[in-house]
């Protein structure tokens, strides 16, 4: 039985305010990707250096960010640092969290990348002088980005919907922080659920659709 | 003849009136009261070292029970989920310690005040706050989807410096307040005094009253189950009357009774 009267005019009043949210939650996907972009990087190149201290850290940095939930990630961004004396605000304990997490997965996804791209690149490159970051640079680090793009989009929509799980770290002016203040004041918990779910849902689709225009731009043969 | 007619309109009234049944009739035939209670706020509602759920709320829904004649079932529920709960039928009652705000009157039935609570702040030592006004450009929070978070959400904004932070539970608050995060939170004085004692939260300290008005907290069910609501409000009534309210504030609060009637109006 679901005994409940919809009352959507006052959710509609509530837009505007869901929409500022949406904002800041598409703010801190974008930073935590382009973050979590340099650091995948980075990784990838620690774990291809041969140093075993790097690719160590790189591998336990992947293992961690891939096996753990996110939710614990954020949590220990702000509880887990808090007990150490490491204060960070909700902004950045979810914006660390979630970009921890892209990195790890990011990782992975450029590693797959590379291993399609033939040895044969690399050594076309270094027979024609380059020295081996150049030839990394030049000729195997824009095919790995070419081939992790649409990968890539995947883990950006993940982390437009990982961001609701700042609400757990005192996080209010996000769309899910926002909706769950909205619900506490009023009791129209379905109403507000419901308008943030296909807000989210938009968001997510306007990213995935704009970055499949981009990728038939960018990577016309 | 006549006795089979007898006998069959007989069978039909018998087996058409169920039909009608509202929730104080399906709570009866069911045999069990479903009761949503929030389970990290102590002293309302939390669990004992055995796991199992203790509180003021967890013998106020047992009491409610027994004067059902039925059995209890304690359905742990957080803050922001009671609605959802009532909504989707998996509990009956709120015994949950919920402020009854005309804003939530809109979309639940509210019954008369059981419990009231006095507002206090709890600070961090190190944060040199020592009443509510010092809480001014600081860093404050509470338990989402609280009264005191609602009151104390609207006097930050109303200082115009400083910041507001939900967190999900109480728990949560105490933690965030301990290590530094917060300097300093309103709650109710009574789950201030339990979370201080308990000793799993060193460096804070109560340190005044907050001057919101009293919190009364009422019973909720289905807004349109008026045959419920007035079997709860009597249920209210009879707690106070037969001196089992004093009896479980004594034995899970301690001190001052708090009044549940507003001098000068009915309710």
């Amino acid at each position: 039985m679901f005994n409940y009267t919809f009352r959507w005019n006052q959710a509609f009043n509530a837009l505007p305010r869901l929409l500022e949210g949406a904002l800041v939650t598409l703010e801190i996907a974008l930073l935590s990707m382009l973050i979590g972009i340099v650091i995948a990087i980075l990784l990838t190149g620690c774990r291809l250096s041969g140093n075993r201290v790097l690719s160590a850290i790189a591998r336990t940095w992947v293992e961690v960010a891939r096996n753990t939930p996110a939710l614990f990630q954020i949590y220990m961004a702000h509880f887990g640092l808090g007990a150490f004396g490491i204060h960070l605000s909700p902004y950045t304990s979810l914006l660390a969290g979630i970009a921890f997490n892209n990195a790890g997965y990011l990782a992975e996804n450029f590693r797959g990348a590379l291993k399609a791209i033939p040895d044969t690149q690399t050594r076309a490159g270094r027979s024609l002088g380059m020295p081996p970051i150049q030839a990394f640079r030049l000729i195997v680090m824009p095919q790995m980005l070419r081939i992790a793009f649409l990968p890539a989009t995947n883990q950006m929509v993940w982390a437009i919907l990982m961001t609701s799980l700042g609400v757990t770290v005192g996080m209010n002016t996000d769309l899910a922080g926002i909706t769950q203040e909205l619900n506490a004041r009023s009791f129209r918990t379905f109403e507000f659920f419901a308008m943030a779910a296909v807000i989210y849902y938009l968001i997510a689709k306007a990213v995935t659709l704009a970055a499949r225009a981009l990728a038939w731009r960018m990577f016309r043969y | 003849m006549k006795t089979a007619v007898t006998a069959g309109l007989f069978a039909a009234t018998c087996l058409t009136l169920p039909a009608h049944a509202d929730a104080l009739d399906d709570i009866i035939s069911s045999g069990t009261l479903r009761c949503a209670v929030v389970l990290d706020f102590p002293p309302m509602g939390s669990r004992d070292e055995s796991n199992t759920p203790i509180g003021f709320d967890v013998d106020y829904c047992n009491d409610l029970a027994a004067a059902l004649g039925v059995e209890a079932e304690i359905v742990e529920t957080p803050f922001p989920e009671r609605i959802p709960a009532l909504m989707s039928g998996r509990v009956d009652v709120g015994v949950a310690s919920t402020s009854d705000t005309l804003e939530r009157a809109k979309t639940v039935g509210m019954t008369i005040p059981y419990f009231a609570f006095q507002m206090a702040v709890t600070a961090n030592d190190a944060s040199g706050i020592k009443s509510f006004e010092d809480m001014k450009g600081k860093t404050v929070g509470a338990t989402a989807g609280t009264y005191e978070a609602i009151a104390l959400e609207a006097q930050v904004q109303e200082w115009g410096e400083g910041t507001f932070r939900p967190y999900q539970t109480q728990a949560d608050v105490f933690l965030a307040l301990s290590q530094g995060q917060l300097d300093a939170t309103v709650s109710t004085s009574t789950v201030a005094q339990a979370n201080v004692k308990t000793g799993n939260f060193p460096g804070i300290s109560v340190v005044g009253q907050a001057p919101f008005d009293t919190d009364y907290v009422a019973l909720f069910a289905m807004r349109e189950e008026y045959g419920l609501l007035n079997f709860l409000n009597l249920f209210i009534n009879q707690q106070v009357r037969t001196g089992r309210y004093a009896e479980l504030y004594e034995k899970w609060v301690g001190g001052d009774l708090p009044d549940l009637t507003v001098g000068g109006t009915y309710r």
